[in-house]
């Protein structure tokens, strides 16, 4: 199955330990993972759980101009996209969680 | 094609969040998907024609324009509103009916609460 | 024909969400050139444009905050 997973909160909300519990076990599960991060959602890309995210096969974009606005500089592995990405992958999943 | 039904509940000022729903909506129309904004709880103000930028806020009418031209459909909560005593919607922004709300919420495929 | 489309000054989506809109009024073949000046639209709407089909001839820099894309329309 593929899971589609939008997360806009920073890394201190709870969503953070939510959202990297729920890809890791998909992952292990099989499932295929997509994870768009916006907003203040961007934050995260600089914890070290969502570079074992991306080792373990997660995809992981995030919206380019809500890096841009927060001077968050580009990472190895993230795909710095924009919010067609993440229309393509609500096109395409089976299931799509939004944290918020 | 996907229903895609997007909720914008909280205030509108004192946050780029609600501008970012939209922005949001409007990107996720790319896709040939129906999108639907609803506008529900405090996020009824977000659907007024408030004018933000007098306190030098940007005002949201480049993502409800762009959000008409691409056909998507907006929705305000109507006892959302009447309990706000709110009487004036954005163009192209309808009252809705809790019943039509729901309605809308439970036909979507996906829902994302900003 | 080359037809051209000013998109400075416009972020993400706008600039792909608008570069779409104008290729739509294009036939199939024909060319569109579009100026951006947001530089992470420079790296995603070739993308996302040829996820769609559509061919990128060439990304032309013309300044340091400046580029041109031409597009030939699928």
């Amino acid at each position: 199955m593929k899971l589609g997973i939008l997360l806009t909160t920073g890394p201190e909300n709870e969503n953070t330990g939510t959202v990297i519990a729920i890809s890791r076990a998909a992952r292990d599960k099989g499932h295929e993972v997509s994870i768009f991060l916006m907003y203040d959602g961007v934050y995260n890309i600089h914890k070290k759980e969502f570079s074992e995210l991306v080792d373990r096969g997660v995809n992981i974009t995030l919206c380019a101009l809500n890096a841009t606005q927060r001077n968050i500089s580009k990472t190895e592995g993230i795909l710095f996209g924009s919010q067609y990405d993440n229309a393509c992958i609500v096109n395409e999943v089976d299931r799509f969680i939004s944290f918020g | 094609m996907k229903k895609i039904t997007v909720i914008v509940r909280h205030l509108p000022l004192n946050t780029r969040k609600n501008a970012e729903a939209l922005r949001m909506s409007v990107g996720l129309t790319l896709r040939e998907d129906k999108v639907t904004v609803i506008f529900i709880d405090d996020g009824v103000h977000t659907a007024t024609p408030a004018r933000p930028e007098l306190i030098n806020l940007q005002p949201l009418n480049k993502e409800f324009e762009a959000l008409s031209l691409l056909k998507c459909t907006l929705m305000a909560d109507k006892p959302s509103m009447e309990k706000r005593g709110i009487k004036n919607l954005v163009t192209n922004i309808k009252v809705a009916e809790r019943e039509e709300i729901v309605r809308t919420i439970t036909d979507s495929d996906i829902v994302i609460p900003f | 024909m080359i037809v051209e489309l000013d998109l400075r000054g416009e972020v993400c989506p706008y600039t792909f969400v608008k570069t779409k809109l104008k290729l739509e009024e294009l036939e199939s073949g024909e060319e569109l050139n579009v100026i951006l000046d947001h530089a992470p639209a420079v790296d995603n709407v070739p993308r996302s444009l040829k996820n769609e089909g559509h061919k990128i001839l060439e990304i032309e820099q013309n300044g340091d905050h400046l580029w041109k894309v031409k597009i030939l329309k699928a």
